[in-house]
């Protein structure tokens, strides 16, 4: 069974198209997590590839099925942004040994194949259908949505896992180069960090409604507050540090306006969520949640970086697309779960959205009100990238488990959980997913 | 963040005695309880205490998080900051010579001769007398 990438088809990248036809037929269930690691110690048992069977299986257990029940499986295959197996490094044998390997030595080690996954977990017996999404775990939510929606499968498992190597992110790979290609070559010229283009938005941002970088602090601070109570993060189970306004404040700048605690510490974790039909899902262990609709979007830049118009009417183009085809509006929102790693995306996603009635250039302000879940107006309850490590998923787990009522110490009580919203990762350039407690 | 309100946070305990040596230690990659570990023991910070040396921390870990450390492991401290900051924490002590102790060339080697202070890697530090 060759995979290959979902077709632009499985997308919802236009307005105007309406209600989303699946609208309330699909659900997830079931949620595996991986424990993370800052780094990975080289042994076969936390490899990628060792964590993601673990996360998967989590799932199917989480989800009280069988495994030949699945007859799906949607995967992102790169399993970093940032780091690479350097050239020069001598291949893992030991670890390649100790799983049933595929053409690619790299692979459950550096990436991931349906095949390496299908190979190292003989209970899948019955996967008939397989489709790879690029970069995110947003991404693949989305196409395991339409997946299941339009009958390609009925029981699908959906995974994103990351490693990280020792050293340096963002150090190997084209960027240890002397050569590198396209508009990375102009792009990469002057090593600017990864967050710099989002830190020149931030900044046009506070030029342009007179805010100012301190007025994040809430935000921050209360990302790692729920995140600390996210018992499947990083940050909770290894170094349960909060944060104060004098920590944040005080940090050293990465891009100038976006310091340290504005960028997500890179980890090692896998995640894995079972989806289904909304009729299978009422015989399963874990309380359905509903899928209201998916959103993409691809919109391109007029150049390197976008402008902080491009952003804003991104965003607003987004948030109408959520709304129309979930055929819901901001009001309805108990909650959302939008994507933070950097930071500053968030108050982009935040306004797009109108959550709780917010314009462009009110997210700040918003800020300083209560934020806090037990709040009228929780802001991403997960925590995040900032609360929990470099995932892009934990918006997600989060959005499941509160919707299930099983978010533990997180659980919203300001409101209660009946609609949600996480997604991301860039403003131009994300996948979104509206989740519910009930089909309609 | 205004540069006085900067040395309000940063400096715990005022240097009040007639000691010449401060030494700052990053954590991550320098020290025994950083990640990844590092050369520099608890018993060193100790044993350079025990010579009157002036020691503390100066990392990219948050402060409250250094506090928290030194505290955890039982080890007296005298300061803790980020080590961008290394110029305002000098100007707190007023001592013969200063140094920092840190495994990244473009932070804690660059901050460090930035701010004046002698530099010290992490085995280089361990292999120290100040710490022997």
């Amino acid at each position: 069974m060759a995979t290959g990438y979902a077709p632009s088809s499985m997308y919802r990248s236009r307005e105007g198209m309406g209600i989303w036809e699946h609208k309330g037929k699909v659900a997830a269930v079931g949620v595996g997590h991986s424990p993370t690691e800052r780094r990975w110690d080289e042994r076969p048992e936390t490899s990628v590839g060792a964590w993601s069977i673990m996360a998967l299986r989590n799932a199917i257990a989480d989800a009280g099925v069988e495994p030949d029940q699945i007859d799906g499986i949607v995967i992102v295959p790169e399993t970093t942004t940032g780091a690479f197996w350097p050239d020069d490094k001598p291949l893992p044998q030991d670890v390649i040994n100790a799983f049933v390997q595929t053409d690619d030595p790299l692979d459950g080690v550096a990436k991931l194949s349906v095949e390496w996954l299908l190979k190292n977990m003989p209970e899948l017996t019955n996967i008939n259908y397989s489709v790879y999404a690029p970069v995110c775990m947003s991404n693949a939510l989305n196409v395991a949505a339409q997946a299941v929606g339009d009958g390609l499968a009925h029981t699908v498992l959906v995974l994103k896992a990351w490693h990280n190597l020792e050293g340096r992110y963002y150090q190997g790979g084209q960027n240890a180069q002397d050569a590198i290609g396209g508009t990375s070559a102009i792009r990469s010229l002057w090593g600017a960090p990864a967050c710099y283009g989002t830190a020149l938005q931030f900044a046009e941002y506070c030029r342009k409604y007179g805010k100012d970088h301190d007025m994040m602090t809430p935000f921050i601070i209360n990302s790692r507050r729920n995140g600390l109570m996210f018992p499947e993060g990083y940050w909770a189970q290894h170094r349960p540090e909060e944060l104060t306004p004098e920590d944040y404040q005080l940090a050293r700048w990465i891009a100038k306006p976006a310091n340290l605690f504005d960028n997500d510490i890179p980890i090692m974790c896998a995640a894995s969520y079972l989806f289904t039909t909304a009729e299978r899902a009422k015989d399963m262990k874990q309380k359905p949640v509903y899928v209201l609709n998916h959103v993409d979007s691809d919109a391109v830049p007029r150049g390197l970086t976008p402008t902080l118009d491009e952003v804003e009417a991104e965003c607003a183009l987004t948030g109408r697309k959520i709304y129309e085809g979930a055929g819901i509006t901001a009001a309805d929102l108990s909650f959302e779960n939008m994507y933070d790693g950097f930071t500053q995306f968030h108050q982009f996603h935040l306004e797009g959205l109108g959550y709780r009635g917010i314009g462009f250039g009110d997210a700040l302000d918003f800020y300083q009100t209560d934020i806090s879940i037990e709040g009228p107006n929780p802001v991403s309850p997960s925590g995040g990238n900032i609360g929990s490590g470099r995932s892009r998923f934990w918006m997600h787990t989060d959005s499941i488990q509160q919707l299930q009522g099983r978010a533990g110490g997180r659980q919203i009580t300001g409101v209660n959980a009946e609609i949600g919203v996480s997604g991301g990762p860039m403003p131009l350039g994300g996948n979104y997913t509206v989740w519910s407690a009930t089909p309609d | 963040m205004e540069r006085d309100t900067r040395l309000k946070h940063i400096v715990l305990i005022k240097w009040k005695n007639n000691l010449t040596i401060l030494i700052s230690f990053d954590i991550d990659g320098t020290m025994e309880i950083g990640d990844p570990a590092g050369a520099v023991t608890l018993e060193m910070v100790k044993t350079a205490r025990a010579k009157g040396i002036i020691t503390g921390s100066c990392s990219d870990r948050p402060m409250s998080a250094q506090r928290a450390i030194w505290e955890e492991y039982g080890v007296e401290y005298d300061f803790v900051c980020y080590k961008h900051l290394l110029s305002d924490l000098k100007t707190q002590f007023e001592v013969e010579e200063y140094y920092h102790v840190g495994d990244r060339d473009d932070l804690d080697r660059k901050y460090a001769i930035q701010a004046g202070f002698g530099f010290f890697w992490p085995d280089e530090a361990a292999a120290s007398p100040l710490l022997l």
